[in-house]
């Protein structure tokens, strides 16, 4: 009988993977409770991560269109001539299909003229913009009294209006109004523009038209004062970056902005957003890998002793790295499908769950690197956690089923630990540089990524090591005081250094969990009071432009007079200058790159003798007291002119030459008059020369139309810009973010919690043969409960101190590089701590519940 | 056959090194029945072990069928285990997530190529479990579960079975039928046998009774019908 099974048995061949696939599927149908918890933990884990993910995605790019309407495109070029054929054909190469670029793009022509009411012979000078109503604006909406849209409206005969012009003109709706040589039907009036701020503060009320009807006014004349702005929109799949660099390329001597650069405030609430969005990325995916890890852990170590059956009834180490690798991997992928699928539901109720607190709805779209990226991190996982046991299986020795206690280590070096585990450790070094990968894609900010990177390393690296001091300094307390403590205790205590505890695992986890969780709270404390203090209630909302010195103080009293007002006018005088040279170079052989040479020619200088609202020092100092040839120059300017601190300037300012150097560069931190400046010299160097003052002031905005016409009337040339609208979608937009980063900073605290109980709740299968033979021996179940708390009350205030002390290193370090103020907070991270032992104490109880209840034969009849 | 040539194992336990096996030599011809006898602790679980290479010894060979099976690697020896060794345990060791059937089909789906379940219900039925092929281990009992290891045991007629105390934990009714079985599978395809126990009534079954004391061998003996034929019984 030998003979004839021979020939088939001695053929011995790599098990087939079908065969390893049916074997491993019948494991799987037999333990399917079991299998639905690891299931389940992988699933959370890839679920908050595709939610979390998608949901910042959606936002994050709402937002942007949000910051993109106050440019009403991504770029604008700004230019004192028109485009040369040549360039235009340039530009239209940009905007062509087939280079598979398609960028849109649209003039804005702005100039100053006069215009007059029928019946009225005394003319108004108004700042005239035209621009194409098909294409104008790309982003954001242009809001008409009438409730019209601008494309019906704004006609070849018609044009809409500032509510401005209408006071001083005495004028209404449906009045004409001559401009050149041409009559035009008032057709609404403006009551929102989106690009007001970044369209050049101009003299005189807002008049706007067709491009088509400023030809024919005849305006437009060579050598008129007009600047061409070319806006652009990129869609989706372009770069700011790449597209801004071509188009400085075509039009070498335009101004080129990108709307990153219009709200400082707007900008830096948004660029703060994403780097939390991004940290809490990164943490819902850790926290979704510990879940996913821990599950995999607890999976493979009641295996062991399957293994070691397999083993001893002929089966190979290749054969059952075939089978279990198929088998974890199984688990790994449809727990991911499962949770991206969870994911999705979560991001698509979202909205629906926050819709009354959103104003604007994220457009959600299927987000496939997302999915890809939770798929990616929960499969990777599953590999990082499964393989390198895996692949120990050559060590493990049948003999484990003939008895439990194996010989344990055979204290060789950690050279020759190296050597034989050098497959491991590649495979290990294999699936990290994936994760890190996809980590690396998840972080928009590379910043946070870094950080991120480096205070997680450094805290397992603490934790692992504490762990080793902690329970070698524990026994040998134990082993000197044991006899005097209570026995719970000392059996609570002992279960952490007993042999195959997961102590350092659950330490690791549990630390890292309590790490990321605490940061996520900080920082999205931090950033949103530091959002709140950005746009404050008196932000001004009201720009007064072209006062003169002498209407200065009566201006002021007139605005103290009007209820409607908040706080003081802010100002901040103008004189105008032309740059003469840089470090001794003529300005007209300055190799300027995107900065009009005109616009050195004739420029603004303002000045401050202390640092003014709204500003904050970047680089240098402000001088002192009265100061005397000293410069600060705004940081945008500065680099596109390449000045640093201790560059000599010379700017001619009326008859006078005023050589100064540079002291300090400022950048602009808030919606002041001085977020205009570009160069602000000691008052000293420039009182004598005539000024005009811009200032800005915050009204109710209710009140503003009272307080436009009661300054009209005492001072007529006096122009008033309204931006409340403005200045209310970034206040709404801040508002939003605020919701959003706690909504999802909630959602991450949450989902880390339910993981970490998850993964506490994973060592309880070690325990079952625990809790039997304490029962077999007399335990109560209260005193097992004891026991166990006292473990775990440990191992939670352990992880619990150790991942509060790197929360608040990583949020300090990150929130400091944010330029956000770091608060702490020490109610909350004791909270943490305890709240860690507590969080522990339960779920240890909780998993441990079932256990606790099960009849000792049971489980030895298992065995 | 199999011969034991200086066999040592000792096993590290904290700092100290104990000595389980101090020096055996053995030879078992093929196809005969040992017994394997001794106290608690005399090392008769751990020399099974070895013999069947489930553990790597510290000194000294095994070999069986002419195969030096103590230096294998591990892959080779997992292919020896697979074609030539049937093992049947006390506390069965069967696989608790896979049915009767399953089971027993194992070894071969493991080593083999062919319809496994053609080989493994048959032998199912053999040893009398024909309503409980699709049973889930926890689902069958003590007596039930052995008689499944031991047609896995044989599943791919191996030439030499090792049986660790096979009846310990059964009662004595249970105990005789798979003792029987065993028996009767043993004579059937001519397998070598090599059985740990410490009841002196099963050894009394077997050609041949090794007792071990302290990790040696203390008395090695044929008997019955054996003995009468070879005349091979020794003391040491």
């Amino acid at each position: 009988m030998n003979a004839e099974t021979g020939s088939e048995t001695m053929q011995k061949q790599p098990l087939p993977w079908s065969t390893a696939a049916r074997i491993a599927w019948r494991e799987l149908r037999a333990g399917k409770a079991k299998f639905l918890f690891v299931l389940l933990s992988v699933a959370i884990g890839v679920a908050a991560l595709t939610g979390v993910r998608g949901f910042s995605t959606s936002f994050a790019r709402t937002l942007l269109e949000q910051a993109r309407s106050i440019m009403a495109g991504d770029l604008s070029a700004r230019m004192f001539r028109q485009a040369t054929a040549a360039e235009a054909q340039q530009l239209d190469r940009l905007a062509s299909p087939q280079a598979g670029l398609g960028v849109r793009r649209t003039v804005v022509t702005e100039t100053v003229s006069m215009a007059m009411v029928q019946g009225d012979p005394v003319p108004l000078l108004v700042s005239l913009k035209a621009v194409d109503p098909a294409d104008y604006p790309f982003y954001g909406t242009v809001t008409l009294s009438t409730g019209a849209d601008l494309r019906a409206a704004l006609t070849d005969e018609t044009v809409v209006v500032d509510d401005n012009l209408l006071v001083r003109l005495r004028a209404k709706v449906g009045d004409q109004l001559k401009i050149g040589g041409k009559w035009f039907r008032i057709a609404a009036v403006i009551m929102k523009e989106p690009d007001r701020m970044t369209a050049g503060v101009g003299l005189g009320p807002r008049v706007m038209m067709t491009r088509h009807a400023m030809e024919e006014t005849e305006l437009l004349q060579p050598g008129s004062r007009a600047t061409e702005r070319y806006l652009f929109a990129l869609g989706d799949k372009l770069k700011v970056a790449d597209v801004r660099a071509q188009i400085e390329k075509i039009l070498p001597d335009a101004q080129v902005t990108d709307f990153r650069e219009t709200s400082p405030t707007l900008t830096q609430g948004v660029d703060r957003a994403t780097g939390l969005l991004s940290l809490i990325c990164l943490v819902a995916m850790v926290l979704g890998a510990i879940g996913v890890a821990m599950a995999m852990r607890a999976h493979l170590q009641q295996r062991i002793e399957i293994l070691a059956i397999m083993k001893s009834i002929g089966a190979q180490s290749s054969d059952i790295l075939r089978i279990y690798l198929i088998q974890t991997l199984f688990l790994g992928v449809v727990g991911a499908l499962l949770g991206v699928v969870l994911g999705l539901g979560v991001e698509y109720a979202f909205p629906t769950v926050l819709g009354r607190l959103l104003p604007l709805r994220p457009e959600i779209r299927l987000p496939l690197s997302p999915v890809l990226a939770a798929l990616g991190t929960g499969v990777l996982t599953t590999l990082l956690f499964c393989l390198p046991p895996l692949l120990d299986v050559r060590n493990v020795r049948p003999s484990l089923v003939l008895r439990r206690m194996v010989d344990s280590g055979n204290g060789e070096g950690w050279v020759t630990w190296l050597k034989e585990h050098k497959v491991q450790l590649a495979s290990i070094v294999v699936i990290l540089a994936g994760l890190g990968g996809i980590a690396a894609a998840l972080a928009d900010s590379m910043l946070v990524g870094k950080w991120f990177a480096i205070c997680l390393a450094g805290l397992l690296v603490f934790i692992l090591g504490l762990s080793a001091v902690t329970l070698r300094t524990l026994r040998a307390i134990l082993s000197r005081t044991r006899l005097h403590l209570p026995s719970a205790l000392r059996h609570g205590l002992a279960n952490l250094y007993r042999p195959g505890n997961q102590s350092s695992a659950v330490l690791a986890a549990l630390g890292t969990g309590v790490m990321l969780i605490l940061s996520v709270f900080l920082m999205q404390r931090s950033i949103v009071n530091a959002l709140h203090e950005d746009v404050k209630v008196d932000t001004p909302n009201l720009f007064l432009i072209d006062m003169s010195t002498q209407e200065m103080p009566g201006i002021r009293a007139e605005l103290k007079k009007q209820a409607g007002v908040i706080g003081d006018l802010e100002a901040v005088p103008i004189v105008s200058a032309r740059m003469e040279s840089i470090d001794g170079t003529k300005v007209e052989d300055l190799k300027l790159k995107n900065y009009p040479n005109r616009l050195l020619r004739n420029t603004t200088l303002s000045w401050a003798d202390v640092t003014p609202d709204g500003t904050k020092i970047a680089e240098g100092k402000w001088w002192t007291g009265t100061g005397g040839a000293d410069l600060a120059v705004v940081d945008r300017v500065a680099k596109r002119l390449d000045l640093k601190v201790g560059s000599k300037v010379t700017f001619i300012a009326g008859e006078k030459e005023i050589p100064v150097t540079v002291t300090a560069i400022y950048k602009i931190v808030g919606e002041h008059a001085f977020a205009r400046s570009e160069f602000i010299l000691p008052k000293v160097q420039l009182e004598d020369q005539p000024a005009v003052w811009y200032g800005d002031i915050h009204a109710r905005p209710s009140a503003i139309p009272e307080i436009e016409r009661a300054l009209f009337a005492t001072y007529p040339t006096v122009t008033v810009i309204n931006i409340a609208d403005i200045l209310q979608t970034i206040t709404g937009v801040v508002d939003q973010i605020t919701i959003v980063i706690r909504f999802l900073a909630g959602f991450s605290i949450l989902s880390g919690l339910i993981i970490l109980a998850s993964s506490i709740a994973s060592t309880r299968f070690r325990r079952i043969r625990e809790v039997v033979v304490l029962k077999t021996l007399g335990a109560t179940r209260n005193r097992i409960a004891t026991v166990f708390s006292v473990e775990f009350v440990v191992l939670g205030l352990l992880a619990g101190a150790v991942g509060t002390l790197f929360a608040n290193v990583l949020s300090r370090i990150l929130l400091h590089r944010m330029d956000v103020v770091f608060q702490r907070d020490v109610r909350g991270s004791l909270t943490a701590v305890v709240g860690t032992a507590v969080l522990a104490v339960v779920t240890g109880w909780v998993a441990s519940f079932h256990i606790l209840g099960q009849k000792p034969l049971e489980v030895l009849r298992e065995e | 056959m199999i011969e034991v040539k200086g066999l040592k194992k000792s096993i590290r336990n904290g700092t100290r090194t104990v000595e389980i096996l101090r020096g055996i030599d053995l030879l078992i011809p093929k196809g005969q029945f040992a017994a394997i006898m001794g106290a608690s602790g005399s090392g008769k679980s751990t020399l099974l072990g070895l013999l069947a290479g489930l553990d790597s010894p510290t000194e000294g060979e095994v070999i069986l069928d002419g195969i030096a099976i103590s230096k294998l690697e591990e892959d080779k020896l997992a292919e020896v285990r697979g074609r030539r060794i049937g093992f049947v345990f006390q506390s069965y060791q069967l696989i608790p997530t896979l049915t009767a059937l399953e089971n027993v089909m194992l070894p071969y789906e493991l080593n083999a190529k062919g319809d496994a379940r053609k080989k493994a219900e048959p032998l199912l039925v053999a040893v009398g479990l024909q309503d409980r092929l699709h049973h889930y281990p926890v689902q069958l009992s003590g007596g039930e579960q052995q008689r499944v290891a031991l047609a896995r045991a044989f599943v791919l007629e191996p030439p030499i079975v090792f049986a660790d105390e096979p009846t310990g934990n059964l009662d004595s009714a249970n105990g005789q039928h798979v003792l029987e079985l065993l028996g009767e599978r043993h004579r059937e395809s001519a397998t070598t046998l090599v059985l740990v126990t410490h009841d002196p009534q099963i050894a009394e079954r077997a050609d041949r009774r090794i007792v071990l004391k302290d990790g040696a061998v203390l008395s090695d003996e044929m008997q019955g019908l054996a003995a009468s034929v070879a005349g091979a019984g020794t003391t040491r």
